[in-house]
């Protein structure tokens, strides 16, 4: 193609800081003077992060995301890779089937899966539990993982095991020196995306969500619904925060298996 | 049983295993919820079918369908112009520039879609930066209602959506051997010629792809119609929330919640025909 | 009139010179061949042909006509590229018809000038087939269909058989010859194979770091390259270097340690008296002679009629020789000789 033009330069230019600055226009008023939200904030401070690390349900909130982001990670890894490896020793035919099924949660409308969930945690009783919300975001972060993994174990050359083995290496051995470490940038990668996932996440939590057990995204939103303080825009920083740190160990690790 | 049975009996014992803690997972939070609401939708105290009948018949619900299939439609034709514009535009920039507007493309798949639409609303308020910023140009002396309205909605799930939309056609784009651009210029083609007949049909599929990535999650945006849209906005995800947690109605929910999945299955049936759905999962 | 005039043509990135200036004529119908290492300038100076690639200085005349600003469109040249560029959205028929229909030509001649085009290159009844479906030979016997049926001024070719394998690549190298002899086009032909050159060529021209080496026919190359990296680059080659002892009247003398006598030669441009240069005597030259230069084998490999020899000369120097019906085992003394009208005494540059 021929080199881009001046014109196009300019076009890119201005498409990505569309892109971007209404991304992190919030950020800025997190530190605003004001008692209300307005762009761009007249003067500044840090009052309101003051206000948001003095109020009980903030922290609480933040913890709980935290908490939550952390186990559904944690769930969606170990379960996901295990998932990955056995769709490996599938048949061709089995394993389009199996696949196809861990990719449902991420074609279905959320608000479908949210309702969902809501209809039968409640008969189970589960509404306003971590184990209901954790148990949801894995579900959502499962079929990444499982992806990401299963591109790591793609490149796995079959004959590496075979080799290991052939030298004497137990089964579990052979999966600890030889497959761990090749797929471990996969299982990173998947890991950190259902850890943004889970943290991100608002409509399945909203639906989950109780009195007790409330991730930052559920406050957040109950806050803009009704009415706003700067408060909401100290949170919806640490989110961007959160991501941005996200973002920056997935290129890294993707960029270590490159 | 000889050895080789016996290895293979092993061998899908194993995977068996291996597959069951994450079988388990997607069977308790996606399957059983989802055979739930199909129950529970054709379980109305007016009939099996009423829940169904009413949506199909009542014109606000009618509205609301075509509201969310006309909003659907202008959003994934715009993200996708956008998005092929933005592409073209990528490929030809130096490697330099071209990592560093990718990076502006990819960082908000990074960031909460509620805090993007927080930040939407305080850039559309009717004294926002966007209106302060049309004003001063001259370009309008009312500010205009954007948010809580159909513009404002669009402008959101636009900007929510375009990472979608750029990444399977930049992808498509940049497969494509730059040798056949020339070859097709040193045939004598013009560049609206090479254009149209080599560059379109080759990101075909691309296209599709981010045709029907963008399509398929603007039928079941909630967030950012919740957030941005006026009451006339309203949109079937928004409609089903409000049947469960205002009007308690369960059947309704549930059947308008069949209705919206059919439609997203529609969606990838028909595109199935063009594109695999494994390229879908490129996306993410 | 000759069909492309390069006038000063030159090509440079920041402060590399990929090209440097160069005057080049070929004439209507002529096969040229542009044979150098990768770096030579070789496919630069072809995409400055095609248009591709813009010259810092100098002009470019299509067969008369001054192209040096116009888009490769507006050149009426033909181009097969390495990897052929096929549009893979195409079948072979449209693949080929494709500069014809940019051309809006007629259906029927359209149509019969893609045959045409097809059995120039023995593919008729190809044109339904997807690109896929062919092997790499079929593919770039299409890609120089497409080139050719736009009845382009000049034919460009970029290593178009690079990604044969060598038994495929002999067999395209003899058809594109024959194809070229039936009916000449101007064909500039870039590769780094100096067997392809000298089995397809008219003329040669060998570059090396952005600048023309030597132009000349397959035969003047090889029996009067101007320099020893020619003389290399062409052929195999025993090089003995020396001194030079005499020159004058167009005849040099080497002197070399080990050597029982100096080593006569045609002189090529540039020696000096006293400098270092080198004697080109190729393996088919060297002969037993009895009392001629002593030698030892130190390898013999079998090549049927023929054996190759490796010998060593008391000075350490190596030569390969082609013998016929040499029994001569390995470790056996020698005497060898050669015709001093063959041997070339040339500058050392490398």
């Amino acid at each position: 193609m021929t080199p881009a033009g001046a014109w196009t330069k300019a076009f890119a230019a201005l498409l990505a800081a569309a892109i971007v600055i209404p991304v992190l226009a919030v950020a800025p008023l997190a530190f605003s003077e004001q008692s209300f939200l307005q762009l761009p904030p007249q003067d500044w401070s840090v009052r309101w992060w003051g206000v948001f690390f003095g109020d009980a349900s903030w922290i609480r909130a933040l913890l709980t995301s935290l908490e939550v982001a952390a186990l559904s990670c944690l769930l969606s890894v170990t379960t996901g890779t295990s998932a990955a490896l056995g769709l490996l020793r599938l048949g061709p035919r089995m394993r389009a089937l199996a696949t196809g099924l861990f990719l449902g949660p991420m074609v279905a409308p959320v608000i479908v899966l949210a309702v969902g969930l809501y209809a039968l945690a409640r008969s189970l009783g589960l509404v306003g539990s971590t184990i209901g919300l954790v148990l949801a975001h894995t579900m959502l972060a499962l079929p990444y993982v499982v992806l990401n993994v299963g591109v790591s174990v793609a490149g796995l050359d079959p004959r590496l095991a075979l080799a290991a083995s052939g030298l004497g290496a137990s089964p579990w051995r052979v999966f600890r020196t030889v497959t761990l470490p090749s797929i471990l940038p996969g299982m990173l990668g998947g890991g950190i995306f259902a850890f943004v996932t889970s943290f991100d996440e608002v409509v399945l939590a909203v639906f989950l969500a109780g009195p007790s057990v409330k991730t930052l995204p559920v406050r957040i939103w109950e806050e803009v619904r009704v009415e706003y303080t700067p408060v909401v825009a100290v949170a919806a920083t640490i989110m961007i925060i959160l991501a941005v740190i996200g973002s920056a160990m997935g290129r890294l690790v993707t960029r270590r298996t490159a | 049983m000889n050895a080789a049975g016996r290895q293979r009996a092993m061998r899908v014992a194993v995977a068996a295993l291996l597959l069951t803690p994450a079988m388990a997972i997607i069977a308790l939070g996606f399957v059983a919820p989802l055979i739930r609401l199909a129950i529970l939708s054709f379980s109305s105290p007016a009939g099996p079918l009423a829940a169904y009948r009413e949506l199909a018949t009542v014109d606000v619900y009618r509205v609301v369908l075509r509201n969310t299939l006309v909003l659907a439609l202008v959003v994934s034709v715009a993200s996708l112009a956008i998005g092929f514009a933005l592409s073209l535009a990528l490929m030809r920039l130096e490697a330099g520039w071209r990592a560093i507007v990718f990076a502006c493309v990819v960082l908000p798949l990074w960031i909460s879609v509620l805090v993007r639409t927080f930040s939407w609303m305080l850039i559309l308020e009717r004294n926002g930066p966007l209106n302060r910023f049309l004003a001063a140009l001259g370009i309008v002396d009312q500010p205009l209602p954007l948010l809580f309205a159909f513009p404002g909605v669009a402008i959101g799930m636009v900007h929510v959506l375009l990472p979608y939309a750029i990444l399977p056609i930049y992808a498509a784009l940049s497969r494509i051997d730059p040798a056949l651009l020339r070859a097709s210029g040193g045939l004598g083609a013009s560049r609206v010629t090479t254009f149209r007949r080599v560059l379109l049909p080759l990101s075909a599929r691309g296209l599709a792809t981010a045709a029907t990535f963008t399509f398929l999650l603007s039928l079941g945006f909630f967030v950012t119609p919740a957030l941005l849209g006026g009451p006339s906005d309203t949109t079937i995800s928004m409609l089903i929330d409000s049947f469960v947690n205002e009007r308690l109605d369960w059947p309704l929910a549930a059947a308008a919640s069949m209705t919206l999945l059919a439609m997203a299955l529609a969606v990838i049936g028909l595109a199935g025909r063009f594109v695999p759905v494994s390229a879908l999962s490129e996306v993410g | 009139m000759s069909a492309v005039a390069f006038r000063g043509i030159a090509k440079r990135y920041g402060v590399a010179e990929a090209l440097f200036p160069l005057d080049l004529e070929i004439a209507s119908g002529e096969f040229i061949s542009f044979l150098g290492p990768s770096g030579s300038g070789k496919s630069t100076l072809l995409n400055i042909c095609a248009g591709y690639i813009e010259p810092t200085a100098g002009a470019l005349f299509v067969a008369g006509r001054d192209v040096t600003a116009a888009p490769p469109r507006r050149r009426n040249i033909g181009m097969v590229f390495q990897n052929y560029a096929l549009f893979q959205h195409l079948d072979v028929f449209e693949n080929v018809a494709y500069g014809l229909r940019v051309r809006r030509t007629a259906r029927a001649e359209l149509a019969q000038r893609v045959k045409d085009a097809l059995q120039a290159v023995r593919l008729d009844g190809f044109g339904g087939r997807s690109i896929r479906s062919l092997s790499g030979g079929q593919q770039q016997r299409v890609a120089l269909a497409r080139a050719m049926a736009i009845e382009p001024d000049i034919l460009l070719m970029d290593e178009p058989l690079g990604a044969l394998d060598k038994q495929l690549r002999k067999e395209v190298q003899i058809e594109i010859r024959r194809m070229h002899v039936a009916r000449p086009r101007t064909t500039l032909y870039v590769t780094h194979d100096q067997e392809e050159a000298l089995v397809m060529s008219d003329r040669i021209a060998v570059l090396r770091g952005g600048r023309l080496v030597q132009l000349g026919t397959a035969r003047e190359l090889y029996s009067r390259p101007v320099d020893s990296f020619v003389a290399r680059f062409l052929g195999e080659s025993n090089l003995i270097v020396g001194r030079v002892a005499e020159l004058g009247d167009g005849r040099a003398m080497l002197s070399a340690q080990g050597l029982a006598a100096p080593i006569e030669g045609y002189a090529a441009q540039g020696l000096r008296m006293a400098e270092a240069a080198c004697a080109l005597i190729r393996p088919e030259h060297v002969r037993l002679v009895a009392g001629g230069q002593p030698a030892r084998i130190v390898e013999r490999l079998f090549l049927g009629e023929i054996a190759a020899l490796r010998l060593v000369l008391p000075s350490g120097a190596e030569l390969w020789s082609r013998l016929f019906s040499s029994d001569a085992p390995a470790g056996d003394e020698i005497e060898i000789g050669w015709d001093r009208e063959r041997v070339s005494i040339l500058p050392e540059t490398s």
